[in-house]
């Protein structure tokens, strides 16, 4: 299988280095009681250096030699402590594969992952790197060493170079790498988790978009199995809140669940939850699940939460790293979803009032099924553009979310200033009414009705002037 | 069936839906704005000093020369031409193609894709006037690389490759009083020639590479550039004995050039090899055959000064290999060190083509960059 890594010569830095060659690199996993080195050797110098032909019989060749393989890496991987106790190496099974630095063309590799356990009570950041495959024999091979991944000072997936390991050519000897990995703590450990958490919906353009779907008609009250008009705020904002809380239970669930090794099919999820955003839309223009949308949230969250995990368990975490970073990245999650409701629910409540709002919601419910029925074509194997452009709904956010504040702004400048009559729901009769008044339809509001302030407001001398009552200011 | 109760003004209301209309637009307009940033890195380039026109060189000097060359120049390119004398301007030479050379390594000086063909004219003018007159090197050697790189192009290199990719420099203004380098080179080529107060004071780091190495036709000619270099390590080889050629095997392997781009003023303290002290006169002559094609890459007195001195410096000096004694081999490596002298030949496997190919560089313990080291 090709792997094809490119590995950034520019790392290198200083004067013209001119690296045309295949180098060897060693990326460092930093975990709770050990280090994984993660090996690429380049295939040709490894057989230079080691004596040992492979033959161009690719990875069969590798296995025949294997355990020349391994006794060769066991003899030249040798990490001690800062005083000299070694640490103890073993090996994963040797692979072939590719890659291709700059300028190098393609070139086979060996790769293999080493475990380096310190002995007991040694300091597991601060150690000689005791390497020198390769190198002790052709002496112009290069191994760049890096740090991957080291969850105490939130390093996630990184490729910072800690040292290269080569022969000085003055001396002929080769320069000693001492690898002192940075100070970490479990609160670097646990921020690093939140932020992966709020950047992971900042950037997961389906999730927040089977929210906002979401939220499109929960400022609006069902009538006679169409959207009618406004909730009041009160009902609204907590309709609003036990659907984000019944989201949030429902994918914290199963982001335990799926850390924790519970088995996630990535591709069956991946379609499940553009087909929520599916299912959000169609409700968002005629309501299929009124009154329920709390629990349908929660089932979905539960989809959601599925693709969550997928982020914190490739990050292979053990006891106590993983349960600070299961609470930190959940915590993560909530904090950005919460700025995305807080971003759009108010203007939401605002320009729900409005006469205008049901075609935009409408509108907004039909670009949202788009984009998830792109997606869900994209994610079943059929890419499309229709997807391609959903991916890049992200960087319109803002635009829109500005756009929903000055509208909203614009809407209850004009609502308080009493020239804007908006949609009446059956709540504006609820305060100082005459029940008895009311030839009054359900969603209809009467001609001269004593209205709620709030949201409408009529010729107030009109008002006054008919029949006594009075409205209330 | 739901009504509303909407008695609102007209022109209010076709506000609010203008307003939202607009804004609506506005974010979808934003759609098309592309976020990608490109990260340009911006190339050094050094401060722009005008080559002087008031040339009191005598004719037939370099300097003459290099004046003559700028005075066909535009002022614009003059400018990239004429660039400031530093150490770190002259370490800015690669065997890379400049396309490889990333965030601000990159070669300085004017590119001669920006030149028309009287002014290539005239810088074939100027390189002559620099560069030796024997086949297969100096001038000869130069014009055989750039067909290699035409070639590369024409066979699956791209626009990467070509001498259109190639620099012309001057570090510091071209003059008979004070320090200045002649720069030129590309892929696989480097040529730097200092001066001070008029002589030629160092003509390394000289670095020559070629893919393809063989014979192959481009721009009407036959070419078949280091072809002298190897065929002259191979013999210089095959005139040791089997006890001077164990003497001068190296146990290490070497994959490319120690003293590659870089890599400068790290030449190694210890002598390894064979002691040319030992040879033979036949031998001795072989050694200086392998050495002369690289000095004989300059103009040819100031050539025939550095090989009577080295040459002088025969006895001390050492010739080692590793791999194997054709010098055809991945991994053949051959090296001559002597207390002045040294240089490097590596042979590499195929980047662009397939077939091995070599890099190869000459360096000199006490003239390098003309003895600037920072």
């Amino acid at each position: 299988m090709l792997v094809l890594s490119s590995i950034g010569l520019w790392l290198i830095g200083g004067t013209a280095q001119a690296h045309v060659l295949p180098t060897t690199t060693i990326e460092l996993d930093v975990r709770a009681a050990e280090i994984d080195a993660a090996l690429t050797i380049p295939l040709s110098d490894l057989e230079a250096a080691s004596g040992i032909d492979l033959g161009s019989a690719g990875q069969s060749g590798i296995d025949a030699h294997s355990s020349e393989l391994l006794d060769y890496l066991e003899n030249h991987f040798a990490p001690t402590t800062l005083d000299g106790r070694p640490w103890a190496v073993t090996f994963d099974e040797l692979n072939l594969s590719s890659a291709e630095d700059l300028g190098t063309g393609i070139y086979d590799t060996l790769t293999t992952a080493a475990h380096l356990v310190p002995p007991a009570g040694a300091d597991e950041r601060s150690f000689d790197l005791g390497y020198d495959a390769v190198i002790h024999r052709v002496v112009t091979h290069v191994v760049m060493v890096t740090v991957r991944s080291d969850w105490s000072t939130g390093t996630i997936d990184s490729g910072r170079e800690i040292g290269t390991v080569g022969v000085d050519s003055v001396t002929g000897d080769i320069t000693p790498l001492t690898v002192h990995l940075d100070d970490g703590s479990a609160w670097q450990g646990f921020v690093s988790m939140v932020s992966l958490g709020i950047t992971h919906i900042r950037e997961g353009t389906d999730h927040q978009l089977f929210l906002l779907t979401l939220l499109l008609p929960a400022p609006l009250l069902v009538a006679a199995r169409r959207w009618g008009g406004p909730a009041r705020p009160g009902v609204a904002v907590r309709k609003i809140a036990a659907i984000t809380l019944a989201f949030t239970v429902g994918h914290s669930v199963t982001l335990a669940l799926g850390t924790i090794g519970f088995p996630v099919p990535q591709q069956p999820v991946e379609v499940l939850i553009a087909i929520s955003i599916l299912v959000a839309a169609v409700h968002a223009v005629v309501p299929i699940f009124a009154g329920r949308e709390a629990f349908t949230a929660g089932i979905f969250g539960l989809v959601h939460g599925l693709a969550f995990s997928a982020t914190l368990t490739e990050l292979d975490l053990t006891g106590g790293q993983l349960a600070v970073s299961l609470l930190g990245f959940n915590i993560g999650i909530e904090l950005m979803q919460l700025a995305v409701v807080a971003a759009v629910l108010p203007p939401l409540i605002v320009l729900a009032r409005t006469r205008i709002y049901h075609p935009v919601r409408a509108a907004a419910a039909v670009l949202a099924a788009a984009a998830a029925a792109g997606w869900v074509f994209d994610r079943v194997g059929f890419p499309n553009i229709v997807a391609d452009a959903a991916d890049s709904l992200a960087d319109v956010t803002p635009y829109v979310v500005a756009a929903l504040w000055i509208a909203a702004v614009a809407v209850a400048v004009l609502l308080l200033r009493g020239r804007l009559v908006g949609t009446a729901g059956p709540d504006a009769f609820r305060k100082g009414e005459d029940r008895r008044q009311g030839r009054v339809v359900r969603g209809r509001a009467p001609r001269h009705a004593q209205m709620d302030r709030q949201g409408l407001v009529e010729h107030p001398q009109e008002v006054h002037m008919r029949g006594g009552h009075v409205l209330r200011d | 069936m739901r009504t509303q109760n909407s008695r609102v003004t007209p022109p209010k209301k076709l506000i609010v839906v203008s307003s939202m209309v607009m804004l609506l637009g506005l974010s979808l307009a934003a759609c098309g704005t592309d976020s990608d940033t490109t990260q340009t890195t911006a190339s050094t380039s050094a401060s722009s000093s005008v080559a002087s026109t008031a040339a009191t060189a005598d004719a037939g000097s370099v300097v003459a020369s290099a004046e003559a060359f700028a005075a066909t120049l535009t002022d614009d390119q003059k400018a990239s031409l004429q660039q400031e004398y530093s150490f770190e301007n002259a370490q800015k030479w690669s065997n890379l193609p400049q396309a490889l050379l990333r965030g601000g390594q990159g070669r300085i000086g004017l590119q001669l894709s920006d030149l028309d063909d009287t002014r290539i004219v005239a810088l074939d003018t100027l390189l002559q006037a620099v560069t030796g007159s024997a086949a297969g090197d100096g001038y000869d050697e130069i014009q055989q690389l750039l067909n290699a790189d035409d070639y590369l192009a024409a066979n699956g290199g791209g626009t990467d490759y070509g001498r259109g990719n190639y620099y012309i420099a001057f570090l510091g203004t071209p003059s008979d009083s004070g320090t200045w380098e002649l720069q030129f080179g590309g892929h696989h080529l480097a040529f730097a020639n200092t001066y001070v107060d008029g002589a030629l004071v160092g003509s390394t780091p000289s670095f020559r590479g070629v893919e393809p190495f063989g014979t192959f036709e481009q721009n009407g000619t036959s070419n078949s550039p280091l072809a002298n270099e190897q065929s002259s390590f191979a013999e210089m080889l095959a005139g040791m004995s089997t006890e001077e050629l164990a003497t001068a095997k190296l146990d290490s392997v070497y994959s490319d050039l120690v003293l590659k781009p870089g890599n400068d003023w790290a030449f190694p303290t210890t002598k390894e090899g064979v002691q040319v002290s030992t040879f033979t006169p036949e031998q001795k002559q072989l050694v200086m055959a392998a050495i002369a094609t690289y000095v004989d890459d300059i103009d040819d007195a100031d050539a025939a000064t550095i090989l009577a001195k080295y040459e002088s410096e025969l006895d001390q000096t050492y010739v080692s290999y590793s791999g194997s004694t054709g010098v055809t081999e991945q991994n053949d490596y051959v090296r001559i060190d002597g207390p002045s002298v040294w240089i490097e030949f590596s042979m590499q496997h195929g980047i662009v083509l397939s077939g091995n190919h070599p890099h190869s560089v000459w360096r000199d313990r006490t003239t390098d960059y003309g003895g600037t080291q920072e």
